[in-house]
């Protein structure tokens, strides 16, 4: 830290400038990031005729009654239940799948492993698969259907490279020696290559579960049936129905808000990985 | 490669526990990606049971030639490519400005950089609806802000043009964050030395950036250009929350999903036309085609041009 400060001291007055100008930027763009999430705060504990009276004025009647209005009528509790199930199930298989995708392009245990993971990248740059993906759902008989619903997750190019290219550093010496044990292969990617692989797994189930979580066109064509909603459509009804009432709407896109706030300041660096190793690929 | 886990049958178990993984992809995602090219020539519906007939190149030539809606369609393929030029450009300039500006050793840097990639944990919904409220018409804090100025705004429900402003403003704010942990990342990659030496050699800040980061920054510039365009191309999220189908708005993405899952918009409703869908998604990969491939195509002349 001291080392960085002590060479500046011809140039002072210009630095200073610059830190100046680069406070007021990171200030007036934090103003335009947190100005909306403090205004949701502020509306959610206002009434109604608070809020028609003067949208912005500061909350003095602190009316926790739209949190309870929000939770009752929006029907969360099954909403936000319905989307753990898709999440954490969707999530939950495709990891393991792709583990066992990865694993074997990354050392060439397969023939031809080079032409597998480009097969992988490829889908990033075809077309969308909307309409296909749609009739063969609608096929199937699992439109409308939890199960049909699940299956649209269990792909996810991007985390399959991040895979790879964490799985290539480990060093090769552990299968030797694991085989040399009488390991069979199963048990170690299982035992060895999971539990070593804990950094990227946790990058690529974190970016996953996210895009699931938050997924809003896949509800919108796939589930007709309320009983399946996830939260996400479950909020956008809720809207239809109390667009106008925006205190109980602004309490209820609070209490999905702020679970993720909080699950964020602890996921970041995941996501974070995610982004710069997924799109470096190497 | 040696595979050291035994012979016979056994060296098949890679294979057998890969295939969930490809069997996967290949049905849900790299199958129906390639059919969409077979149901653009056909006139599939989204119901089922109904019968499919191979119509040729009629979608396209409904798509393309064929009376005001053509001309509607034309003007939302317009749409998305300015919305992709805004989106691009706005946010690979500001987030190599942020990205920059939180590199440096400023107080609260890591606050800020939290702060400006929260968006992104969020989803669409949420982004959406938080903006909706901000830019409540009646009082809300915007229109507070501009009343200041004496001017007043609909926003999101004014004019077409002003609510399609607003769509690109929010993309930007929603996304900004992932331009700038990109740029970070490129930025932290440059040895410190370079700039010490080009400071001793007494360069000012613009020749610092022109000769030492803007050249070595050239990776995270490939990446966040790309990115951008293709990810600015195919969004529409944001269209659907704040203002959904609304004429003189529409973007290629919503249309796709307009015409091919049913979507009353003025007079025009369509009914589950996936075929005509279909065909309206090839001519999007066909824009992210062309539109990523000239990029690209710059970029690494670019590239080389810098390695001399």
């Amino acid at each position: 830290m001291s080392a960085i400060t002590s060479p500046k001291t011809s140039t002072n007055r210009r630095i200073n400038w610059g830190r100046v100008l680069s406070y007021a930027v990171l200030i007036l763009l934090a103003v335009i990031y947190l100005g909306p999430l403090l205004m949701l705060f502020n509306t959610s504990l206002k009434t109604m005729p608070s809020f028609m009276k003067d949208a912005t004025s500061f909350a003095t009647e602190l009316n926790f009654k739209n949190f309870v209005d929000a939770w009752t009528k929006a029907n969360f509790p099954k909403y936000i239940l319905n989307s753990l199930l898709y999440t954490v199930s969707a999530t939950a298989i495709y990891i393991l799948t792709a583990i066992f995708v990865a694993f074997p392009i990354a050392r060439g245990y397969i023939k031809h492993s080079g032409v597998v993971l480009t097969m992988f990248v490829i889908a990033l740059f075809l077309p969308p698969a909307l309409i296909p993906q749609f009739q063969l759902i609608l096929h199937l008989g699992l439109y409308n259907n939890p199960i049909g619903y699940i299956m649209l997750f269990l792909v996810n190019p991007i985390g399959i490279v991040i895979l790879v290219n964490y799985i290539k550093t480990l060093p090769k010496e552990l299968d030797e020696a694991a085989a040399l044990d009488g390991c069979g292969y199963f048990r170690f990617v299982w035992s060895v290559v999971i539990p070593l692989s804990k950094p990227a797994i946790a990058t690529v189930v974190v970016l996953h579960a996210i895009g699931i979580w938050n997924e809003i066109i896949a509800p919108t064509i796939y589930l007709t049936n309320k009983d399946y909603y996830p939260i996400t459509r479950g909020l956008i009804v809720f809207q239809g129905v109390y667009g106008s009432n925006w205190p109980t709407l602004a309490a209820a896109v609070l209490m999905l808000t702020f679970p993720m706030l909080i699950l964020f300041i602890f996921l970041q660096r995941y996501i974070i990985s995610g982004l710069t190793q997924g799109s470096v690929k190497g | 490669m040696n595979y050291h886990f035994g012979r016979g049958w056994t060296r098949w178990s890679p294979y057998l526990l890969l295939l969930p993984g490809i069997l996967f992809y290949f049905v849900i995602a790299l199958g129906p990606s390639l059919a969409t090219t077979v149901y653009s020539f056909t006139d599939a519906t989204g119901i089922k049971g109904a019968t499919v007939n191979w119509v040729g190149l009629a979608n396209y030539k409904e798509f393309l030639l064929m009376g005001q809606a053509s001309k509607d369609n034309l003007s939302a393929l317009g749409r998305t490519l300015v919305f992709c030029f805004f989106v691009t450009t706005i946010q690979f300039g500001l987030g190599l400005l942020v990205a920059m500006i939180v590199n440096q050793n400023l107080k609260g840097r890591n606050f800020f950089r939290t702060l400006y990639f929260m968006p992104i944990i969020l989803g669409a919904v949420i982004q959406g609806l938080v903006w909706s409220l901000f830019l409540y018409p009646l009082g809300g804090p915007m229109a507070k802000f501009l009343a200041l100025f004496g001017a007043r705004s609909e926003f999101l429900g004014g004019p077409p043009f002003v609510a399609f402003a607003w769509v690109i403003a929010i993309q930007i704010w929603a996304n900004m964050g992932t331009t700038m942990i990109i740029f970070l990342a490129g930025l932290q990659t440059i040895p410190s030395e370079l700039y010490e030496a080009a400071r001793i050699d007494g360069a000012n800040p613009w020749q610092v950036f022109s000769n030492v980061t803007w050249p070595l920054l050239t990776p995270s510039v490939n990446t966040n250009l790309t990115l951008n365009i293709i990810g600015s191309l195919q969004a529409w999220q944001l269209f659907l929350i704040l203002i959904g189908y609304r004429n003189g708005t529409q973007v290629l993405g919503y249309l796709i999903y307009a015409t091919g899952f049913g979507q009353t918009s003025g007079s025009v409703t369509s009914s589950f036309r996936q075929g005509y869908a279909a065909s309206a998604s090839i001519i999007l990969f066909l824009l992210v085609l062309v539109l990523g491939m000239t990029t690209n195509y710059i970029l690494q002349r670019r590239e080389a041009r810098i390695m001399e």
